[in-house]
């Protein structure tokens, strides 16, 4: 049981680490947004997994999963409000085909 | 008149039994006195805001009684999703190849608090985001855009999702 609580725990701190390092490689609002929203959703919710798992059957657990349904209603929500007030305050999302038109020799095609 | 104090009742029943599952989560005990405690809090804030949680527009009674075991599986298809989806967005994370996209595609589900389901779910999912969703077109940001066509999309980004949703609210 312990250790299966801290293969959760190390899970969550691989999925932390390479969402900080997404915050830091992607390029625009959106890209971001999803390696620092949804990665630290999988590592948070295994932090409570691993929690579960290393308190047993007893009155924490039944605790954790409280804190777990809300925090299942309320990150999505938040995620999706940040990328919502962005989309409308008017940011084009980055493609990968952007790369390309800022060539200069493309340019003329534009 | 009739129609409107039973449809109000039954809203403060759905009210009543959702707090009341939540305290004896919280608390973890079966004592009499906390029991007592419990019913009587959870009596009085349903009686004050089960306006406000259960919309009295919202007639449709069948669309507020989920199914627990269809709920359960959902939940359990969703973490499974989660993980999968995490160690491809690890991936990404490392090569740094990305091509993201945003999609737009229609959701079939009928009840408000399905839709609202299905969006946490897609955003939930790592490597999507729902970015709008007006009644029934949603707007999602796809981190691995493989298609940008509509209802392909749509499938391979909602498909099991919206299907065991629609066997929970019905």
């Amino acid at each position: 049981m312990i250790i299966a609580a801290y293969v959760f725990f190390g899970l969550g701190i691989i999925f932390n680490i390479m969402g900080n390092i997404g915050v830091l490689v992607f390029p625009d609002v959106y890209t971001r947004l999803q390696a620092s929203s949804t990665c630290s959703t999988t590592s948070v919710f295994s932090f409570f997994i691993g929690c579960m798992l290393y308190a047993g059957w007893g009155p924490i657990t039944g605790r954790l999963v409280v804190i777990t349904l809300f925090f299942f209603v309320t990150n999505p929500i938040s995620a999706h409000i940040i990328g919502r007030f962005a989309w409308q305050s008017g940011i084009v999302p980055w493609r990968k085909s952007y790369l390309n038109r800022n060539d200069p020799s493309e340019d003329e095609d534009d | 008149m009739k129609l409107k104090t039973r449809w109000a009742f039954i809203r403060f029943c759905i009210t009543f039994l959702f707090l009341f599952a939540g305290w004896l989560l919280f608390t973890w005990s079966l004592d009499p006195g906390s029991l007592l405690a419990g019913f009587a809090a959870a009596f009085i804030i349903a009686l004050l805001t089960f306006r406000i949680f259960v919309e009295e527009e919202e007639a449709g009674r069948r669309a507020h009684l989920l199914r627990p075991h269809m709920l359960l599986v959902f939940l359990v298809v969703l973490i499974f999703n989660m993980y999968i989806a995490s160690f491809q967005v690890l991936f990404f994370i490392l090569r740094g190849k990305i091509n993201p996209a945003v999609v737009h595609f229609r959701t079939r589900l009928k009840a408000d608090i399905a839709r609202v389901a299905l969006t946490s779910a897609i955003t939930l999912t790592p490597g999507t985001i729902t970015i709008d969703l007006e009644d029934d077109h949603l707007l999602v940001h796809w981190l691995d855009a493989r298609t940008t066509h509509s209802r392909y999309a749509g499938n391979l980004i909602k498909g099991t999702y919206e299907k065991l949703l629609k066997r929970v609210w019905i």
